[in-house]
């Protein structure tokens, strides 16, 4: 190993070259004395045949978009969009362009390794897969024997082609297999999966989209027809989830859209903005209840410029009426903090601190301007402890305007993505009947039905409460609903794949206390495993460690959120590195091991004999591509039937090569396989259609219409049938007569049937019960996805050499840094020195507005430490800056704090970058979901 | 001095380089046949196989490969390549910068195309713009008249080269250039900041003028001056510059000035268009839209 020894570092004088800093980019030079004139003679020619260009797809973001790689001489070159995928459109952003560096780097797990030391302390040994392997099952046979397959929980984390790991644990036994899903904005997703059983609403900017023409041909549609885009939260251009947005909506603009951003920051998408409100956080809901009103007192039917409602949406929903009595019953009770009538203009303006006239006017525009899209997202609603209310308001404006699904309006992209699946999520085993002792009565049921949050304390929510982990490793799990009520189980296991909940998942020393608690001389969670490719924070506290090859050299499916369907391949694009295996591998290997130690859950035929190979396992998920309804205008297929489901590769589909099934009302064509999309560019595309909620449609509630109520009974056949997205988790609560502590804590016994409003919790200007804190903590401290420091890649160079919105910004002071990286035996000390100048290297700060900083003596760079009430604090340094609310405080996500020595760099600069979740109240979690709120905090600040 | 259009012939190259110091004349002394570089000619034949990019969604990509393709048919001094940037469309991802510095095989801190931010007013009357900057690839460039071994000049289709074998890295160029679109490659690798040992992608050849130099230490591009070059290496190829291609924005446009039927020609002749510093009368090829 070569090693940059200080002799050589202290011969070089480093100088800025002129204005660098200034524009952004962290740029180093050196005046060499040791310039040792040039050589041509060692250029090569470089051979073309030893090149080539793989298509797949990104997993540097849960954006995915569809890429072409260069390889040179089996070395990743350089990284591209795909040309041929609509959904990005060739493009790639910075990060999606860094994934060489992810794939390259020096500190990714290299080998299998077993923890020495105890958990957290970082020590490690190398050891070899069959070690690992073993060491895993023997342990997971023995929690099995001695807790039942339930005690495991397989959170397989931020990436989404989790499925060859869900499948395994389903079939080991567990209903616990988690997905970052869990954990990210789901009160940002309610209003939608209540409404049409969706979960994303979008602009419909996505361009070009693939539309069946009057005379009977496909063209690409390159079209913007919007003509008002609201972005409430939701800072695409930066958090670039959807990659689309970016292009689409500028595109959209320059096409006549007005743009307006709801942030209490300037963020990138607000510079494109033409209003920018600076909303107080956490009153997202107060707003939108605000245009709500607004748009039902003021509507006239008869009067174009104020006719806001478009009345055909009763002909496609249910129980408006109950919704509308319940909102408006609230417009003449009185706010008990501020004395005004609920939802009035006044009363909006006093909470969200903006102008009664911006509200007037957004309102206004909002309901006359068509068509228009409101978009929320994560960074404010989805991470509020009250988002919920504010995604269904969202909802309901979109729904009522008569924006929903139309050309240039919103679109729910959960309704019309692709499917993909089916067999290999192990839906299967999680419906197996399992038998336990409860109390001594012997007690059958559903595997899924022994779920810790579904039949434990969130009966409501849809996927894990991750949040509420480190509560289970503590006290273990105690069921109150369903078949298997009372059942008391402990959790025994967490393996976490490609997530980092000590950093991400609510409060960091929460987590580490957690996975370190004792029961006499063992941890309490007596086997912790972390898979994935870079060594973030909790993999310090794993007992054993795996290393997942990198998504350059794995294969799987993008999982997307396009304007219709659409998906593509993820194709390994280089050999494995080191002794990495791919997710498939990694679940053959546990599951030989396991069948072979006896587990008879794992049955040969349901793994090594059903999909021998890789691409077979994700040829079995492609059978289920596209999988929607035929629905909407244009209609894609003339000649198929409306509101069938289509399976098929889109040749078949539009050949007629399908056969038809209308008892089950499917039309499958050929399925599609990983080859079909290997032969065309890696990418499938159906096309696109408006209005797909006509007529059922593609809505997925049951019935197959958009509801405005949750709980309700229909009349069918004679027989009265429950309906509504609440009413089976109701039904769990009436049967047991146990109300789920979240919701007894708003007053609640049950979950509402319609309409709903509470209050968010640490915030001293809407909630009563915090208004004490009003003059200590004066700070509402938020944080912001920023897509150049998220959790998994801030060890790569290049990002941490670009800024990005006041929040990533090269404030480094000039040092000497000790170099660790992840080695064969975990993080250890290089003995070299890495030599950082002044400036040239970003870090996370925390952003505050220029005259708050003037007030309190702060300059920009000033160490400050903020401190919650609950005495949680943290530190950074302050970049004062006139693009955020005064009282506002702002740091990224995950971007500070970082102890693990495998995050490179940002490793060095972990005491004075701040973390966010150092300052989140463990027990603020929202009440439906059970989603930490994040970004409710009030802090105080001194100067350190 | 004047000399675009024009190599400098070897004995006024070796005139120079004698004047400078002793480290360049081991470089004058190589033959002309190892500098890489050869006449720009030979690089401006239009290489390779055609790309096959016929099912390609992005119709503006589409229509500005045709404006190359029809580019490259014409003599290398009847071309003008040139760039138009809208920065309202610009989202400021960086993704130019970063796929530049892969396209290119840059050195850790060095980018070609650095994406300026702009901030004005006071809190809540804000806005701010991004500003990717390339080398501008001036009509009149600034840079070229001081280098004093003629080690760069302005090529007959416009693009502003530097010949890594003649330059003896004085950086007077980089004090030159007004736009600070010069950088001075220092010698760093990857593995000065991480892991010890160079990286894969580092050992790459760099594309950049057709030369694919593997960069080592104690030869070119270490100790030179570098720059934008448009991606000629990928133009002449028939393809886009690595920054068009990746644009998140959809912000970034290349083409031929010299043709009126060329996207770029179209796009800047919009009443809308600015260049940076204008006054200095560089008269750069990369338009701005605002």
């Amino acid at each position: 190993m070569k090693k940059v020894n200080d002799k050589n570092i202290s011969r070089r004088n480093f100088l800025k070259i002129g204005g660098a800093s200034t524009v952004g980019i962290a740029t180093l030079g050196m005046l060499g004395t040791g310039f040792e004139g040039v050589s041509a003679a060692k250029a090569k020619r470089y051979l073309d045949e030893k090149s080539k260009t793989v298509y797949t797809a990104c997993a540097m973001c849960p954006s995915e978009c569809s890429l072409s790689v260069n390889v040179n001489d089996g070395v990743i070159s350089t990284i591209y969009g795909n040309d041929f995928s609509p959904y990005n459109s060739g493009t790639a952003c910075a990060k999606g362009a860094s994934g060489l560096q992810m794939a390259y780097n020096v500190n990714r797990i290299k080998y299998p390794m077993i923890r020495v030391g105890e958990r957290g302390e970082g020590k490690f040994k190398r050891v070899s897969w069959e070690e690992a392997t073993n060491f895993i099952t023997d342990k997971l046979i023995k929690i099995k024997k001695e807790h039942g397959p339930e005690s495991v929980i397989m959170n397989a984390g931020d990436v989404t082609d989790r499925d060859p790991y869900w499948y395994l644990f389903r079939a080991f036994g567990t209903p616990h297999t988690v997905e970052h899903g869990a954990i990210c904005d789901t009160p940002r997703r309610h209003g939608p999966k209540l409404m049409f059983g969706g979960k994303r609403i979008e602009p419909d900017v996505m361009r070009p989209v693939l539309v069946r023409q009057p005379d009977g041909s496909l063209k690409n549609d390159y079209s913007y027809k919007n003509r008002l885009i609201i972005y409430a939260g939701w800072n695409p251009f930066t958090a670039t989830r959807i990659n689309y947005e970016s292009r689409g909506t500028v595109e959209a603009k320059l096409n006549g859209a007005k743009i307006v951003v709801i942030d209490p920051a300037f963020s990138n998408t607000a510079t494109k903005a033409d209003k920018w409100l600076p909303i107080r956080p956490g009153t997202d809901p107060d707003l939108f209840a605000a245009m709500l009103r607004y748009i039902l007192e003021n509507n006239k039917d008869d009067d174009t410029f104020y006719q806001y409602i478009d009345w055909s949406f009763l002909k496609i929903s249910n129980g408006w009426p109950e919704f509308f009595e319940e909102f408006k019953s609230f417009w003449n009770k009185k706010d008990p903090i501020n004395g005004l009538n609920y939802f009035s203009i006044e009363w909006a303006a006093k909470r969200t601190g903006l102008e009664a006239k911006d509200i007037t006017e957004l309102s206004h525009m909002f309901g006359s301007t068509k068509p228009a899209s409101l978009v929320w997202g994560m960074n404010g609603i989805g991470h509020h402890y009250n988002g919920y209310i504010a995604s269904i308001l969202g909802t309901a404006l979109n729904v009522i305007t008569g924006n929903m699904d139309v050309r240039g309006g919103a679109i729910d992209t959960e309704l019309v993505k692709s499917d993909k699946g089916g067999k290999v999520k192990g839906d299967d085993f999680n419906k197996r009947e399992v038998t336990k002792i409860i109390n001594g009565i012997e007690v059958t049921g559903e595997q899924e039905k022994l779920h810790m949050d579904l039949y434990g304390k969130w009966p409501a929510g849809w996927d894990d409460v991750v949040g509420d982990y480190p509560d289970r490793f503590l006290n273990g799990v105690k069921l109150n609903y369903g078949p298997f009520k009372g059942h008391e189980y402990p959790i025994k296991a967490f393996l976490i794949r490609t997530g980092n909940p000590v950093i991400t998942g609510s409060n960091t020393s929460t987590w580490t206390e957690a996975l370190t608690a004792k029961e006499g001389n063992d941890y309490k969670v007596d086997l912790v495993v972390y898979i994935d490719t870079p060594f973030l924070e909790t993999g310090l506290y794993a007992d054993v460690i795996l290393p997942e090859a990198s998504y350059l050299e794995r294969m799987s499916l993008a999982d997307i959120y396009p304007s219709h369907q659409l998906i593509y391949l993820r194709d390994a694009v280089i050999d494995k590195l080191y002794e990495s295996k791919t997710h498939y591998e990694i679940m053959m290997a546990l599951a030989k091991k396991l069948y072979e130690k006896g587990d008879t859950d794992i049955k040969p035929k349901d793994f090594w004999e059903l999909f021998p190979t890789e691409e077979s396992f994700w040829d079995e998920a492609l059978k289920k591509s596209p999988g929607r309804a035929h629905a909407g205008k244009p209609l894609p297929y003339p000649n198929l039937p409306v509101n069938y489901k289509l399976y098929g590769t889109p040749e078949s589909l539009e050949n007629g090569n399908v056969s038809i099934d209308h008892k089950k009302k499917e039309v499958v064509g050929k399925y599609l396989t990983v080859q079909w999309l290997r032969d065309h560019h890696g990418v499938a595309i159906w096309p696109m259609s408006w209005n797909r909620m006509q007529d059922g449609g593609v809505l997925k509630t049951d019935t197959k219409k958009i509801e405005f109520i949750w709980d309700f009974e229909i009349n069918k056949d004679g027989k009265l049938q429950r309906k509504g997205c609440y009413s089976k988790a109701n039904k769990l609560i009436e049967e047991s007569n146990i109300t789920p502590p979240s919701i007894q804590k708003l007053g609640w016994n049950k979950y509402p049937s319609t309409f709903y409003w509470f209050e968010t919790n640490w915030n001293s200007f809407t909630n009563p019960n915090y208004e004490k804190y009003k003059d200590e903590y004066p700070f509402q401290l938020v944080n912001g996805r920023i897509h150049h420091a998220m959790s998994g890649t801030q060890m790569i160079d290049w990002l941490g050499r670009i800024s990005a919105e006041d929040l990533w910004v090269p404030l480094n002071d000039k040092m000497v840094v000790d170099e660790m990286i992840i080695g064969e035996n975990g993080p250890m000390p290089t003995n070299r020195k890495i030599h950082l100048d002044k400036h040239t290297w970003s870090i996370a700060v925390i952003q505050m507005n220029y005259s708050d900083g003037k007030n309190l003596g702060l300059e920009t760079g000033d160490l400050i430490e903020m401190t919650n009430p609950l005495g949680g604090s943290t530190r950074g340094k302050v970049n004062l800056v006139q693009t955020i609310r005064p009282g506002v405080l702002r740091i990224p996500f995950g971007g500070g704090g970082r102890f693990s020595p495998g995050m490179g760099l940002t490793y060095a600069f972990k005491d004075i970058t701040p973390d966010a979740n150092s300052l989140v109240d463990p027990n603020n979690h929202s009440p439906i979901m059970g989603q930490p709120a994040y970004i409710d905090v009030l802090v105080k600040i001194k100067k350190v | 001095m004047k000399k675009d259009n024009k190599k400098p012939e070897r004995r006024e190259f070796l005139k120079k380089a004698s004047k400078v110091s002793l480290a360049t004349i081991a470089s004058a002394l190589l033959p002309m046949s190892v500098m890489g570089l050869a006449n720009e000619e030979e690089i401006s034949i239009s290489t390779s196989e055609p790309i096959d990019k016929s099912g390609s969604v992005d119709e503006l990509k589409n229509r500005m490969r045709e404006d190359i393709k029809r580019a490259m048919k014409k003599p290398i001094d009847e071309r003008r390549w040139g760039m138009v940037i809208d920065l309202r469309k610009c989202v400021g991802c960086n993704g130019c910068t970063i796929a530049c510095i892969t396209e290119n095989k840059l050195p850790p801190g060095m980018a070609y195309r650095p994406v300026l931010t702009e901030t004005h007013g006071t809190y809540p009357n804000v806005s701010r713009r991004f500003i990717p900057r390339p080398c501008l690839q001036c009509d009149n460039p600034p840079c070229t008249e001081v280098c004093p071994v003629n080690a760069t000049w302005k090529r007959k289709d416009g693009i502003i080269t530097i010949d890594y074998d003649q330059c003896i890295g004085c950086r007077y160029c980089i004090t030159a250039c007004p736009y600070s679109a010069r950088s001075f490659d220092s010698g760093f690798f990857y593995n000065d900041f991480a892991g010890g040992e160079k990286q894969p992608y580092e050992k790459l050849p760099s594309p950049e003028y057709n030369e694919n130099r593997v960069r080592e230490e104690g030869s070119s591009p270490i100790g030179n001056v570098r720059k934008c070059t448009f991606c000629l290496h990928r133009v002449e190829k028939g393809e886009l510059p690595a920054c068009v291609l990746t644009c998140m924005g959809r912000a970034t446009y290349f083409g031929d000035l010299n043709d009126s039927k060329s996207l770029v020609s179209e796009l800047a002749g919009n009443p809308n268009v600015m260049r940076l510093k204008e006054e200095l009368g560089t008269s750069p090829k990369v338009f701005y839209l605002t």
